[in-house]
């Protein structure tokens, strides 16, 4: 039983569909990657897996319990945490105030303090600005926030949407450090990217979406190959 | 603009879509107007309320930005129409009317000029208010217009110089026969119709608030609504101003909350996408307005006859229209024009 | 002198608990709720026909009975109207209400009722060197009580933090497992308590309760809160208390003229709402969003 199932799932919105029969399963402690250029699917697919809108057809399971149907509030307490595009940080609140509210998500409420101890542990920067406004962390301390934020919910599978988005070079190296080591401690993690190198060498399989289909499955051995890579990316007619 | 999709309503001229509702207007009215002298009084109403619902129409119901404010328009036509027609003798006599202007005590204009400054009066208001409401959206301008409405009531109810405060302003002439307001409501539909099929009517629905984000309001936009703004406006003036001469009257709560969440209501129980809509909203909140109330009074209905308690009639309407809108917030027409019915089957 | 000052700290205050409770409602599904004003009759009519039993027995069931219909309305009609757009919400609160008013009708009757409530706060007492009532003492210490209350509410709990977090970014909320239906029931529950409060603290002061009761303060506090900032609870509470207190003022001073307060509100509603959408609290065009 893998930790996420998604089996042919087609989606989208109103009329309009987005996904044609994507499966994929990831399994614990493991990462993977999803890319593929704008408008192909990716945040459709996201946002079906967490309940945000819901699939004409398909099947979706966490840990074998079938999420269908169910909303983004239970998705989270079923143990898979969306990191959404652009963060969403509440700039607003403080620091403290948005780590406090990923504690909603948790299940066990008894360890709370000690989840948020283990969370700035990882992500020092949010003790030493615990009590300033969210808004005013940099671009690279809020993705850093969004992620702390969603960890704290203890989840088992952690998804990020386009994590880079807006980051320098630098500050997006330290972030995908972080995420490695949240997944040596046990997470799984699954990384949506339109910039598909930053992730075909980190995950342990990446999934190339086109047209609302997944067009190729590479490992970082495949990666190397930057001939084979392209064809999957931008499609053999390219 | 004509490319976005789902545009309610009608886009072009129809001979049927006109017509039809003409003809139900006319029949309508002449066969239950004659039929006794309290169902005539109904029906006079009744076209009141369809003047001051197409007036919601043209613009809540194109632009699906929301108005509170029409029923101020309304109470500023009836106060106008009013005054201007109400006899000199009475407005110089009678006790309500004391401290009023005597300039506007001495005059007194024939009715149909009367109702044409009514109407040209309310449009030139929304005009100008409108130059500065039209920048609103959503809630700030469902907001807005209801404080306008509470300026309104609040000046009218107060003051004394200009009317007759919170009295009842009396001796207002009344319509001599049903055929002067069955008239002014046919105007005022083909007035409205012939705007919804033009380009002011198409650019109106086409950038309607539900297809279309806040920010993305251009001049142009704001500059249709202020049109359709002012004509509607007028529309409510003159609405205003056939119920003071229906009523015989003029009081200032008679155009306040209650006035303003009917004349809603009917548009939207019809469907505010369609002068259809309007008509059906209309007919249907009328006519089961006028049932109940005979069967408040223990009248028998087609030889049956059941007892309600007084204010059965206004719970009914009210579940009426929070029913209407879980059901189908679009309304009972669907936002549709008039059209024959289709037995044929839907070839989709 | 001291018993204005009295007066409009205590208007202020009953119309900055009626503000916050809109506020609330506001803030977590973009609605404004004109049927509020029922709540607060509801509440006060309650406390007339209980009139017989202990104060606070009555208040406890005006409160329980306030706030349940609070929750009914938000699962009986508003859940079902979510996602149809702020203008078909406002019209169907605006149908809720009048619908309510009739009930109330059909119920109470057309009259007001009335009943001497806590007849003693009409006595008045000595507070430097002047004689003011009791219920205007009465009212500030009950108002600046739940105000803090409900500060603390806001501000230091969790389920504080989840509604200002949900007025924000209700869908990121959820994302992080904010259960929308039990916030927003709560919220809706929180606004009643707050409406039967203040049916409380008016019905002391005017104890004649007919079906249109409450549609007065709440239509004041909905000009409260778009003058304070609608999508801030801070600022809906003073919104709400800046109008009792200008509504004062203008009592006071507008002599003869007094009955056109109103209208001076209304167009200062008009002017916040062009100038600045946001409310004065604001800082960007934050009704946008709306």
């Amino acid at each position: 039983m893998s930790l996420l199932e998604v089996k042919d799932l087609y989606s989208g919105y109103g009329k309009v569909e987005v996904l044609f029969g994507v499966s994929f399963k990831i399994e614990p402690g493991k990462s993977l990657g999803i890319v593929g250029p704008n408008g192909v699917g990716k945040s459709t697919l996201l946002k079906t897996i967490v309940g945000e809108i819901s699939p004409k057809s398909g099947s979706i399971s966490l840990n074998g319990i079938d999420v269908l149907g169910k909303g983004p509030e239970d998705i989270v307490r079923l143990g898979l945490c969306l990191v959404p595009e652009g963060r969403q940080i509440f700039g607003g609140l403080s620091v403290t105030e948005n780590l406090q509210l990923g504690l909603t998500g948790r299940k066990d409420k008894s360890t709370s303090k000690k989840a948020l101890d283990k969370v700035k542990e990882i992500f020092p920067v949010l003790t030493s600005h615990a009590k300033h406004q969210a808004g005013m962390l940099s671009g690279g301390q809020q993705q850093q926030l969004a992620i702390a934020r969603a960890l704290i919910a203890d989840p088992k599978i952690l998804l990020l949407d386009e994590p880079s988005l807006g980051l320098s070079p630098t500050v997006i190296k330290d972030v995908f450090d972080q995420l490695k080591s949240i997944i040596s401690n046990g997470t799984s993690v699954v990384i949506v990217e339109q910039r598909a190198h930053l992730v075909t060498s980190f995950a342990d399989e990446t999934l190339i979406m086109r047209n609302g289909k997944i067009q190729a499955r590479i490992t970082p051995e495949d990666a190397k190959d930057e001939l084979k890579l392209k064809h999957a990316y931008f499609g053999s007619d390219n | 603009m004509e490319k976005i999709k789902n545009i309610s309503g009608i886009t072009r001229f129809s001979f049927i879509e006109l017509f039809g509702p003409i003809l139900i207007i006319t029949a309508a009215s002449c066969l239950i107007g004659f039929s006794s002298a309290s169902l005539m009084l109904t029906v006079q109403f009744a076209l009141c309320y369809f003047v001051m619902v197409l007036a919601l129409q043209v613009f809540v119901g194109n632009s699906g930005v929301l108005s509170f404010g029409h029923g101020a328009f309304a109470m500023l036509g009836a106060f106008v129409s009013g005054l201007l027609t109400a006899p000199v003798r009475i407005k110089n006599n009678a006790l309500s009317m004391t401290d009023l202007l005597q300039s506007i005590a001495d005059i007194q204009v024939n009715l149909y000029l009367s109702l044409l400054i009514a109407a040209i009066v309310g449009g030139v208001v929304a005009g100008i208010t409108g130059v500065f409401l039209m920048r609103l959206n959503g809630l700030a301008a469902g907001i807005a217009t209801f404080a306008l409405l509470g300026v309104a009531y609040n000046f009218f109810f107060n003051n004394t110089k200009f009317g007759p405060g919170s009295q009842a302003l009396p001796g207002v002439p009344k319509f001599q026969n049903l055929f002067i307001p069955l008239l002014l409501a046919l105007v005022a539909l083909v007035l409205v119709y012939l705007l919804n099929v033009s380009s002011i009517g198409r650019t109106l629905r086409a950038t309607r608030e539900d297809n279309l984000a806040a920010p993305a309001l251009g001049i142009n936009i704001i500059r249709v609504r202020r049109i359709a703004f002012a004509f509607s406006g007028a529309l409510a003036g003159l609405a205003g101003a056939m119920y003071s001469h229906v009523a015989g009257t003029v009081q200032v709560q008679d155009y306040y909350l209650g006035f303003t969440f009917l004349t809603l209501s009917m548009l939207v129980i019809g469907g505010s996408g369609s002068i259809w809509g309007a008509l059906v909203g209309t007919l249907l909140v009328i006519s089961v307005g006028q049932v109940l109330l005979m069967m408040e009074q223990g009248k028998a209905i087609f030889g049956l006859s059941i007892d309600l308690p007084n204010g059965a009639r206004a719970i009914f309407i009210a579940a009426t229209l929070v029913v209407a809108l879980l059901w189908r917030s679009s309304g009972v027409t669907n936002g549709k024009e008039f059209a024959f019915p289709n037995f044929k089957k839907k070839s989709n | 002198m001291v018993q204005a000052i009295l007066d409009a700290i205590s208007l202020g205050g009953t119309y900055a608990l009626a503000a916050l409770g809109l506020g609330l409602v506001f803030g977590v599904m973009r609605l404004v709720n004109f049927a509020h004003a029922e709540l607060i009759t509801i509440s006060a009519y309650i406390l007339v026909v209980t009139n017989d039993l202990p104060l606070i027995v009555s208040f406890i069931i005006a409160a329980v009975v306030t706030a349940l219909l609070a929750v009914a309305m938000e699962l009986l009609i508003y859940r079902r109207l979510r996602g149809t757009g702020p203008a078909i919400m406002l019209i169907a609160s605006f149908g809720l209400s009048v619908l309510l008013q009739r009930v109330y009708e059909l119920i109470f009757g057309a009259l007001p009722k009335s009943a001497a409530i806590a007849p003693w706060m009409s006595g008045e007492v000595k507070v430097a060197g002047a004689s003011v009532t009791i219920s205007s003492i009465a009212t500030v210490v009950i108002t600046v009580v739940i105000l803090l209350i409900a500060g603390y509410l806001i501000e230091r709990t969790s389920l504080g933090l989840q509604l200002r977090a949900a007025a924000i970014d209700f869908k990121t909320a959820r994302l992080l497992g904010v259960r929308s239906n039990r916030l927003i029931a709560a919220a809706f529950a929180i606004s009643g308590v707050l409406a039967a409060i203040v049916g409380f603290i008016v019905v002391v002061e005017n104890p004649q309760v007919s079906p249109m009761y409450g549609v007065n303060i709440t239509i004041l506090a909905l000009v409260g809160i778009v003058i304070g900032g609608i999508s801030s609870l801070r600022g809906s509470a003073l919104g709400g208390f800046m109008v009792g207190v200008i509504l004062s003022l203008l009592n006071t001073f507008l002599g003869n003229a007094r009955v056109y307060a109103y209208s001076w509100l209304f167009l200062l509603v008009l002017i916040i709402l062009l100038v600045r959408p946001g409310g004065i609290m604001s800082k960007a065009n934050e009704m946008e969003r709306v």
